[in-house]
């Protein structure tokens, strides 16, 4: 045995006895194996199971991972991974267990929960759909195309309105309310294109001011093609005015809602 | 007694409370302020968004998330300095200690 080896053999020592990083919860009832592609640069990527349950680990140090890009990255690959073979639950970023143990009592505790979610989220997928506008464009064609704000704006360029100050105020409003108007109609509309081939539907916070819908769709397996070409249908019918950022499939993240009694372990 | 011994003994009771409240106050808004986390992972969303739209590239994303990710441990140290809860490190199942 060279040094090399034996050298390599102590560091992964207390790995091997330490930290789990989970993933995700599965139904299975034997050992599985995804590869080295587990967060922090590669590592093993298997199941600790529970009876028919599993939890999808990585071995890791304790410590705090930062949500950078490359670790939410590793994270979501894991999930990809999984999610081609199986139905899953995702653990939210982060999740480290002291030991293998502590996977195990996870499993055995919220057994039930974890049962009736996975068979509810059996062959879903999750789909995100953000939908943004160029508010420039949009308050351009407002300013052609609505009467009120067109004979407003004429006004205060031709100065004949007594306050140009009062008006442009009022201006400021009328645009804004147009636009308001404008988007929960095009949110409307998307949303009733995409209900008839979507289990269920989450609508977030949009994100920026460019953003007016950040929605997350729950789709059967069966029903995939048929939402793609709804979503593709529907981003053509607005292409000159309107942006969709379409991704996944994604783990169900905005449809599992178990709250976990986990407490800190130091 | 009542407001008669404040005004009496106590002449400076008014003011002080007064500070005390406003400290208080403060005291309350600044532990909000240093370990309240929304606003930044809502920054982080907006960064990773502008990457995803080509608005900057990778070199700026880099950059960016690195201050991101400072001003994220450091409302970490402050939570734990405080006591309160936090996301992130080694957890396990809640065991229920009340098992009567």
């Amino acid at each position: 045995m060279t040094d090399q080896v034996a050298e390599s053999e102590i560091t992964s020592l207390p790995l091997s006895d330490g930290g789990r990083y989970v993933y995700c919860i599965i139904r299975s009832d034997r050992q599985r194996e995804f590869g080295s592609i587990g967060i922090g640069g590669g590592q093993r990527v298997f199941t600790v199971a529970y009876q028919d349950l599993a939890a999808v680990v990585s071995d890791t140090p304790i410590v705090i991972y930062d949500p950078t890009r490359e670790n939410v990255l590793a994270h979501e690959f894991v999930n990809e991974t999984v999610m081609r073979e199986h139905t899953v639950i995702p653990m939210s970023f982060g999740t480290v267990f002291r030991s293998e143990d502590d996977v195990t009592e996870l499993l055995r505790s919220t057994y039930q929960a974890f049962s009736d979610v996975l068979e509810k989220m059996q062959d879903k997928i999750e789909f995100g759909l953000k939908v943004l506008w160029d508010r420039d464009k949009v308050v351009a064609t407002l300013e052609r195309e609505n009467d009120e704000i067109r004979r407003l704006k004429d006004e205060i360029s031709r100065h004949t309105t007594t306050s140009t100050y009062f008006a442009r105020m009022q201006l400021g409003r009328l645009i804004d309310s147009a636009m308001e108007e404008l988007s929960s109609r095009y949110v409307s509309d998307i949303h009733e294109a995409l209900k008839p081939v979507a289990v269920a539907s989450r609508s977030n916070k949009p994100i920026g001011d460019r953003m007016i819908l950040n929605a997350a769709f729950l789709v059967d397996r069966a029903q995939e093609q048929a939402f793609d070409d709804r979503v593709k249908e529907t981003s053509r019918k607005y292409e000159d005015v309107l942006a969709f950022k379409y991704s996944g499939p994604w783990p169900p993240y905005n449809f599992v809602n178990i709250k976990l009694k986990l407490e800190k372990a130091d | 007694m009542g407001l008669l011994s404040n005004l009496l003994f106590f002449p400076v009771t008014g003011p002080v409370a007064g500070i005390k409240w406003s400290l208080g106050k403060v005291q309350k808004v600044v532990e909000e302020e240093l370990t309240d986390d929304t606003a930044i992972k809502q920054d982080l969303m907006e960064l990773q968004m502008q990457l995803e739209l080509g608005d900057i590239d990778d070199d700026e994303y880099a950059r960016r998330e690195s201050e991101i990710m400072g001003r994220l441990r450091d409302v970490r140290a402050w939570r734990e300095r405080l006591g309160k809860a936090t996301s992130g490190g080694p957890v396990r199942v809640a065991r229920d200690t009340d098992e009567e």
